[in-house]
């Protein structure tokens, strides 16, 4: 089988040290434009976030804590504390009448919540890029 | 060189550019968690003018809110519970009379499951918003029994004007607030041109407007009864609402009972029918509201004599026994999953 000739005009279209220099900068600025441009607060890390009707008033990055801490909601209209771990988050301790908060226990997965409807609470958990997307919209019930 | 050093540089700025520019979006989306009508709310829409129509629908459930929380003392009911047993009628906002249309239709066509004067039962409970959950004696009740009676709720619809014939009695309409406010919702999302949407009205109740981002029904998974962490299955829903109640969903425990707030207006206690959740799907969200309580009342025969008597809702009932019924309308639409934790499926027909 004869060898497949190099046409002239596909010789001289063979990269340069020059064309490879461009091409390594123009790589490099599309890697600093990906980071630069990835959505904000996405850093797949599970995160509670603890927010008052609507407001988020504090958020907390789980995977950075080294044992779990407590946080004293005092300024509630029933004071309560929720325990933060790498695992997980749950309202220990509450004032609120019904104390359903309480019972609710120990949440672990992005998407899960606890409701303290008194005080109007939600602690939620976020990110966790390494966890199986969710495959539902909403869970009722 | 140059020319060679263009080209590539053209070809590499456009494979940049493709990769970090997204494509235009052809709409945009919005968000928001509040409080409302003693819930957590969520609302997400998609849609060109979604962000108007999310402070539209915001706004929407604030004022449905004030007008029918029978726990703000300026609200439409408690003006109507405060005259209760003067024998005068109560001029009342137009859309409060016929929420209370529709809880008296639904009263009327269950028998009395679903009765919204059942509140003074309901507070001795202490599951009327006080959260002082308790186990009123029985004479109590009985003294209460009485007020718990919406024949005696009378309303004149061309006057807009209502009364509660006897002092003590009380309308509440938590059983049936939230999905009229999701028919609003549902409504309003039309003014906006938005085609997407999903109101998650404190978990119970839920609406969705067309399909999802990206096409398809809204997929709503459904809590196991008896393990928040796992579920009986997957249902789809598109332009259609839905509404679950449970005794898992309020309750406390004296004494090593558990005692839960769906109440049987017949009796006060709470409704012991083999039945630890009802779902009704219909494209009337406040039907579907009542209709998830009256259901859990009447137990599984009423439920599915009710079913066949209609043709506006289909339902979902996880049984004691671990049997989860479902009505053949939602046969395709249900992806079920309880067998994982011990569940069997069966499908009712007509």
């Amino acid at each position: 089988m004869a060898t497949p000739a190099k046409s002239s005009g596909a010789e001289g279209l063979r990269p340069t040290l020059g064309d490879l220099i461009l091409a390594a900068l123009v790589a490099a600025a599309a890697v600093t434009l990906l980071f630069a441009l990835r959505p904000a607060g996405n850093s797949g890390a599970l995160t509670a976030r603890i927010s008052v009707n609507g407001e988020t008033v504090a958020q907390y990055d789980l995977t950075a804590l080294d044992e779990p801490i407590r946080v004293s909601l005092d300024e509630l209209p029933y004071p309560a504390v929720v325990e933060l771990s790498p695992e997980g988050a749950q309202i220990v301790e509450s004032r609120c009448p019904g104390e359903d908060c309480l019972r609710t226990g120990a949440i672990h997965t992005a998407g899960e919540q606890i409701i303290c409807l008194p005080n109007k609470l939600i602690v939620s958990l976020e990110g966790a890029s390494n966890a199986p997307a969710s495959d539902i919209d909403v869970v009722a019930g | 060189m140059l020319k060679r050093t263009t080209s590539l540089s053209v070809l590499l700025s456009l494979a940049l550019l493709s990769g970090c520019t997204p494509a235009a979006p052809a709409e945009q989306s919005a968000q928001r968690t509040l409080f409302a009508m003693d819930a957590p709310m969520s609302l997400q829409i998609s849609g060109d003018r979604a962000q108007e129509a999310l402070e539209a629908a915001v706004s929407e459930l604030q004022r449905l809110d004030a007008l029918l929380d029978r726990n703000e003392p300026e609200s439409d009911l408690s003006h109507l519970n405060a005259a209760a047993g003067s024998g005068q009628p109560v001029s009342l906002d137009g859309e409060t009379i016929e929420v209370l249309r529709q809880a008296l239709d639904c009263a009327a066509q269950s028998g009395g499951a679903f009765d919204c004067t059942i509140a003074p039962v309901m507070d001795a409970w202490g599951f009327g918003g006080s959260g002082d959950y308790r186990v009123p004696g029985t004479e109590e009740l009985a003294a209460l029994l009485p007020l718990v009676d919406s024949t005696q709720l009378q309303l004149d619809e061309s006057a807009h004007t209502a009364q509660l014939t006897q002092t003590g009695m009380e309308a509440d309409l938590g059983g049936i607030a939230k999905g009229y406010a999701a028919d609003r919702l549902t409504a309003l999302m039309a003014d906006y041109g938005v085609e997407s949407a999903l109101f998650d009205l404190g978990s119970s109740t839920i609406a969705a407007v067309g399909e999802r981002p990206g096409g398809g029904p809204w997929r709503v998974g459904l809590r196991d009864p008896n393990d928040a962490q796992q579920r009986l299955g997957v249902l789809s829903l598109q332009d259609e609402s839905l509404s679950t109640s449970g005794g898992y969903e309020r309750n406390f425990t004296q004494d090593g009972v558990t005692y839960h707030h769906i109440l049987d207006p017949k009796t006060g206690y709470p409704a012991e029918t083999g039945l630890l959740s009802v779902t009704v799907v219909g494209e009337n969200a406040a039907l579907a509201d009542a209709w998830s309580t009256a259901l859990f009342i009447l137990g599984e025969d009423g439920a599915h004599a009710l079913w066949e008597s209609r043709d506006d809702f289909e339902y979902i009932l996880c049984c004691a026994d671990g049997r989860v019924l479902v009505t053949e309308g939602l046969e395709k639409n249900f992806a079920f999953e309880g067998d994982a934790y011990g569940y069997t499926c069966e499908i009712l027909r007509r």
